[in-house]
């Protein structure tokens, strides 16, 4: 091969590998990006004179003085809607019944988004449901409603070959003649005056517990179940794990014994997630019935049990990293062996352990598939310390999912899961970073 | 003369231990270690009973209706009556998007892994590091919602043209190197260097012309692709790829580290260059390393539940062709998260057996993957350091 082939080789290698890693970069901000940038939105956002009456009226928040006013403000051209309203309707009653027929079902569409848009309508019975009580709170949602109260929706499938495509008819189109028609442009026009956008910073998003399954409110209860989990996971496996690294660097004789203790340790770092789950579900909860059914204890024993080989593998080389003569000048000295282990190897190796430790933290935090079927549950408030043992608890990982899945409303309520799931990256990044600089220290500090 | 006495006495009491204290400190020191030995069998000991309790889940379904269904029937209807239950198109699902996502992060992780070790400065090194530790310690629901709700709606609105480009950006620099390497190959033989170079242009013309509509026809025909939806197996695919880099990364990187110094140099000084050495000297010597690095990332794609369970479609067959990586498909993973819910109810019945059954299946895999990956990096450290 000619020379210059053979440096275009070599210089195109190495691109690729650059290469490479600029797409793991990319990848990482690809996923992060668009969850913090939507995740902040559930905290930081355009609130509307809704978020404030809920606020008010669910929490007991805000200044009430202030939003009487702001609802009287906003009340003086909502009237007039209603008006148009029932104006209509008395305009439908004098319609002959074939044309009242037509009409019927597109005002019921018209009703139906403005009460989505608005909250709900003068003289119509008061809802069951929380969520159905307010109108949009946020300014972005209002936003869509209100596009969907002044266009209609339709498929246009004349083409059977491709996909259909939809399209957008004005309503007011279709209520051309009829009083209504003046309805539309005035909520074009005065939607700023009867929604009343406000920048909000909505701390209770944090703070607080949920209502009507996640329409409003918070995800405390979810934030605090993830730490129970977590910090229960962590409170067997950690002292197990520090201790089996003590035996297998400093008291086990190579052999076939520590080889099979090797193998079982790589082999439990390698079951799938879920079948830890499984394992939760038929040992500690059907067998040893830790609980009568599903339990932050089982799910935390669940999740020390997968974290333990990490624990065990990183506490091995900080111990290992220990330098022999700290040993050697301990041991010199007449101290015995597990004096030494005590006095000298662990606190030098603590925080490299303290490391490892951090990162099984944050991975007992944000695994999901092991507390399905031992912890999780989708709907609940915040549990007690002393309800740890026979209750179930909602937890970041497992709500980020039902949400997302197998809510009836998902596509209602993206703000709220990106709000989650920016939360739990934020914490699991937080104990990984904090790692990362520990390490850093820790390879300072070695170095000298 | 009492004095010097009392000194003596009190000298050995303070340096020289009573037989009866020794004897104490000796049982403590053998039951120390007995307790230490004791917590560090703990771990085989739970490996054990995960087998033990899955397996005594399993059992019953193979006992009620056979081994032939579930391995070769695709009829997956658990709740009917007379109920089915054909896993193959589940079993199959999931190797589907393993192979698919293996595909993926192979590559990228050995290539990456090589410019961590072998390319790049240490000061780099440093910053690369945490970027891959990163994108390992993202929660894998993360990762799910991310398929979910981004990617899904992205590939289902702009599948085709995602796809063109994604071809023509990774596809064609690959094809230019190949034009521009075998226009060499074929003219290195010509002796004279004016008719060789005329010769070399001709074919990297020609060549470029075919690489060219090559290029262009694939890339208009993955354009007017129709994605019917979004949550199929090349969508987890490329987030499970995402997931099995890390591991891929970093037990492949050990595996160079792991390769001494003196291969590299006598390789730089019979005159190769860095490609050429990382080709035919590094890759060869970590082999197996690298080997056991793939098998390690694999099995983490193939034991990931959440992603799959969002955003694979969860339909139970098997697509049309058999490689149509933009339909729908279910895992074994998922089917077990997705069923225990209701198979709960029923302890005892096959519904709520088959799925421990398929738990089996995913541990008895991993388990032999990670024996296999041990023994290799064990080969491997014995080869290299020269026994």
């Amino acid at each position: 091969m000619n020379l210059r082939t053979r440096k275009l080789l070599d210089r195109s290698f190495t691109a690729l590998g650059f290469g490479s890693l600029v797409v793991m970069a990319l990848a990482l901000l690809v996923v992060i990006v668009p969850i913090a940038v939507k995740g902040i939105g559930a905290v930081f956002f355009t609130g509307t004179i809704e978020h404030r009456k809920m606020l008010s009226a669910e929490f007991h928040t805000g200044d009430p003085r202030e939003l009487t006013s702001e609802a009287a403000a906003s009340e003086r051209y909502r009237a007039n809607i209603y008006s148009m309203l029932s104006g209509f309707e008395g305009e439908l009653d004098r319609m002959d019944p074939e044309k009242k027929a037509e009409y019927k079902n597109k005002y019921g569409q018209v009703k139906s988004s403005l009460q989505a848009l608005l909250g709900p309508l003068p003289g119509e019975p008061a809802p069951m449901l929380t969520r159905f009580k307010y109108g949009q709170t946020r300014w972005d949602k209002a936003q869509e409603k209100l596009h969907d109260l002044l266009y209609e929706t339709k498929w246009d499938t004349s083409n059977p070959n491709a996909m259909s495509t939809e399209y957008f008819v004005r309503r007011a189109e279709s209520f051309k003649g009829t009083s209504l028609e003046k309805l539309f442009p005035y909520v074009e026009q005065n939607i700023e005056k009867m929604m009343l956008p406000k920048f909000t910073f909505y701390s209770g998003f944090i703070t607080e517990s949920s209502v009507d399954s996640h329409f409003f409110g918070g995800i405390w209860p979810e934030i605090q179940g993830t730490f129970f989990l977590a910090f229960g996971a962590m409170l067997f496996a950690f002292p197990l794990g520090v201790i089996a690294a003590i035996y297998f660097t400093e008291y086990a004789k190579p052999g076939f014994f520590n080889s099979m203790l090797r193998s079982a340790n790589s082999t439990l770092a390698g079951v799938p997630s879920i079948v830890f789950g499984m394992f939760g579900l038929a040992f500690f909860i059907n067998t040893l019935k830790v609980s009568d059914s599903k339990s932050v204890i089982a799910g935390s024993l669940t999740l020390a049990i997968m974290i333990l080989p990490t624990i065990i593998r990183s506490a091995e080389e900080a111990i290992l990293a220990v330098p022999k003569t700290y040993k050697e000048a301990s041991l010199s000295l007449g101290s015995t062996k597990w004096n030494t282990i005590i006095t000298v190897i662990l606190p030098a190796a603590l925080p490299g352990i303290l490391t490892g430790g951090v990162i099984s933290l944050g991975r007992a935090a944000g695994e999901t598939a092991p507390i399905i079927f031992t912890a999780a549950v989708s709907v609940g408030s915040a549990i007690g310390l002393a309800d740890v043992f026979n209750s179930p608890t909602p937890a970041l990982s497992w709500n980020i999912y039902n949400l997302a899945s197998e809510h009836e409303a998902a596509g209602e309520l993206r703000h709220v899961q990106y709000g989650m799931v920016l939360a739990l990256i934020t914490v699991v990044l937080l104990l990984n970073l904090s790692a990362i600089i520990l390490r850093a220290r820790i390879s300072k500090k070695l170095k000298g | 003369m009492a004095v010097e006495e009392s000194f003596t006495n009190q000298r050995s009491t303070a340096f020289v231990i009573s037989a009866r204290k020794r004897a104490i400190q000796k049982v403590g020191k053998t039951f120390g270690e007995a307790l230490l030995l004791v917590i560090a069998s703990f771990v085989a000991i739970v490996v054990l009973f995960i087998f033990y309790f899955v397996a005594r889940d399993a059992v019953p379904y193979f006992q009620i209706r056979g081994f032939s269904e579930f391995f070769t029937s695709t009829d997956w209807y658990p709740a009917d009556d007379p109920p089915a239950f054909g896993a193959l198109s589940i079993i199959y699902g999931s190797l589907m998007v393993t192979v698919g996502s293996a595909l993926l992060a192979v590559p990228m992780g050995i290539i990456a892994a090589i410019c961590l070790s072998d390319i790049l400065p240490f000061s780099i090194r440093q910053y690369a590091k945490p970027v891959i530790e990163m994108l390992a310690a993202i929660p894998s629901v993360a990762y799910g919602f991310f398929a979910l709700v981004v990617l899904a709606p992205l590939l289902q609105n702009n599948g085709g043209s995602i796809l063109m480009w994604a071809w023509w950006i990774i596809v064609a620099p690959f094809m230019t190197l190949v034009v521009v390497v075998t226009a060499d190959l074929f003219t290195s033989r010509i002796a004279d260097r004016k008719s060789r170079n005329r010769f070399n242009y001709v074919l990297t013309a020609l060549f470029g012309i075919v690489t060219i509509f090559i290029l262009y026809f694939v890339g208009t025909a993955l354009s007017k692709l129709q994605i019917l939806s979004g949550t199929n197996a090349l969508n987890v695919s490329i987030i499970l790829s995402f997931m099995a880099l890390p591991t891929i990364v970093s037990v492949s990187e050990d595996a160079l580290q792991a390769v001494g110094r003196e291969l590299r140099e006598g390789s730089y000084a019979l005159g190769a260059t860095r490609a050429e050495t990382i080709v035919n000297v590094l890759l060869p010597a970590a082999s197996s390393g690298i080997l056991a690095a793939v098998i390690l990332g694999v099995m983490r794609a193939l034991g990931e539940t959440m992603v799959v369970w969002m955003a694979s479609g969860n339909s139970a067959h098997i697509p049309q062709p058999w490689f149509n990586y933009l339909e729908s498909v279910r895992t074994l993973t998922a089917t077990i998260a997705g069923d225990m819910g209701e198979a709960d109810q029923v302890t005892g019945s096959a519904r709520y057996h088959v799925l421990f059954a398929m738990g089996l299946l995913l541990l008895v895999i991993s388990f032999i993957s990670n024996l296999i990956s041990e023994r290799i990096v064990v080969r491997q450290r014995k080869i290299l350091s020269g026994n």
